[in-house]
């Protein structure tokens, strides 16, 4: 490259006033080759030095989570569980979780042990769950067949659900059976029970029964030695058509046992019938000292339950 | 004053045969008495009992045997009485075994006049139809002869 002869111009340099020279080939050859690595590098070592650090926090993360799930599953506290034995026939397991369903064929028989409270006995083709068994709360769901209970707990600890009410146990020994639909009967051997079902509520005593049905809930309970007509005219009344008629053949087959079942009807029954139920007691059992006839008719819950202690005198 | 003496003590005599004359033992459902734990020990009563016309209630006294013939063997059992929270009235404890035929014979003393029932048990609890009420305390050859009744005469 050849330089021009004259001298630089002194002062400031202004645009245009330097010449301009090409630079050689191989300088841009060299920068080319510069940016074309640096090119390689930002392409190959920067991403897989992001990529390592991302797999290591995934890998760290996904040992901290399975260690933390492990941890969990090993001191995790057991679903409360009941001890299940066989009666007859083949039963499957050995004990029932909360949640768990235990179902028997039509040859097997089993016993659950609930808790330290007492048995249930379930009889074939039964279907039933343990919903609950906490402290406070021991309770089943019957969806269907036949359980006979016994159970030593202060009273609404044992409960049992069915499709059309539920079972509290006062402190008792009972049976109750239903099918898939709620239709069924509770009979109570020892103590009594509270068969409940939305507001309803028919309280059982030992060697008495009581029906429930699918859409009413419990009927009237009775006793096992009631007349066959007032145990047929109680079931028209409660889940028939049977109204004026039945209560009639109630009424007049009553005896002073059966007031267990009038006592029921005092509130069941249309209020024009009411005084006709009281009267009928009455004619029984002396009204007690205590008991207003106007208050009982007025269904008042104190009158009705002190009723119900004297008259149980009779039961 | 003779005569006031005389009279106080005809009265004290008549009020006191009124309550002997009447005093006398009631048999119901377990259902009927509510017991001080709540209702929890229902389920081993076998029946409740209660003393009617006591003028002090809460010093009645009952007691109970259950008497039984079980495979032909004439048998004994001291029952226990739970005190109900009304006085006077109790829970009998179902503390005989369930085979065999099996009566209760109840006794109950208030001051100084007594009363007793005998009742007879099925496998559905207590027969009230086939009790037996007495204003006194119940003989030895009473409670046999319900006891011979219950177990069909095979004593």
């Amino acid at each position: 490259m050849k330089m021009p002869d004259e001298k630089p111009p002194l002062g400031p340099i202004e645009p245009g006033q330097l010449p301009l020279e090409k630079a050689p080939d191989a300088i841009w050859r060299s920068i080319e080759a510069a940016l074309d690595a640096r090119d390689v590098r930002d392409t190959r070592v920067l991403p897989r030095r992001t990529s390592l650090f991302a797999a290591w926090q995934w890998a760290a993360a996904s040992v901290l989570t399975i260690g933390a799930v492990g941890a969990w599953y090993a001191t995790r506290p057991e679903l409360p569980s009941w001890q299940v034995s066989r009666l007859e026939g083949s039963a499957a397991v050995d004990k029932i979780k909360v949640g768990d369903w235990l179902q028997t064929d039509g040859n097997s028989r089993a016993r659950i042990t609930v808790g330290d409270i007492g048995v249930v006995d379930v009889e074939p083709n039964t279907r039933i769950r343990l919903v609950a068994a906490s402290p406070t709360e021991h309770r089943l769901t019957l969806a269907r067949g036949e359980i006979s209970a016994t159970v030593s707990a202060p009273p609404r600890l044992f409960l049992v659900d069915t499709p059309a009410s539920t079972a509290v146990d006062l402190g008792c020994a009972y049976k109750i059976k239903t099918d898939e639909s709620g239709d069924g009967v509770l009979r109570v051997t020892s103590g009594w029970v509270s068969l409940e079902w939305k507001g309803r509520e028919s309280l059982v005593p030992a060697g008495a029964n009581c029906r429930t049905r699918s859409g009413t809930g419990p009927g009237t309970p009775y006793f096992d030695d009631a007349s066959e007509s007032l145990q047929q005219a109680l079931a028209a009344f409660d889940f028939g058509k049977g109204g004026e008629e039945s209560l009639g053949t109630i009424l007049l087959q009553a005896r002073v046992r059966d007031t267990l079942s009038l006592w029921h009807l005092l509130s069941r029954v249309e209020p024009r019938d009411r005084v006709r139920v009281v009267d009928r007691m009455v004619d029984l059992v002396p009204l007690p000292t205590g008991v207003a006839r106007e208050r009982a008719l007025q269904l008042d819950p104190a009158t009705l339950k002190s009723w119900r202690e004297e008259l149980a005198w009779k039961w | 004053m003779e005569m006031v003496k005389i009279t106080l003590f005809a009265l004290a005599v008549a009020a006191a045969s009124a309550y002997g004359k009447d005093f006398s033992l009631t048999i119901g459902n377990p259902v009927a008495v509510a017991l001080p734990d709540g209702v929890v020990k229902k389920k081993d009563a076998g029946m409740a009992v209660r003393v009617e016309n006591c003028a002090d209630v809460a010093k009645a006294q009952v007691t109970a045997t259950a008497e039984g013939i079980v495979n032909g063997a004439r048998r004994s059992v001291s029952v226990r009485l739970v005190a109900a929270t009304t006085p006077g009235a109790f829970a009998v404890s179902h503390d005989w075994p369930w085979e065999g035929a099996w009566l209760v014979h109840l006794t109950g003393h208030c001051g100084a006049s007594t009363a007793s029932a005998v009742v007879p048990f099925g496998p559905n609890g207590f027969l009230r139809e086939s009790s037996k009420f007495f204003p006194r305390a119940a003989t030895a050859a009473e409670v046999e002869a319900v006891l011979k009744t219950l177990s069909g005469g095979a004593q």
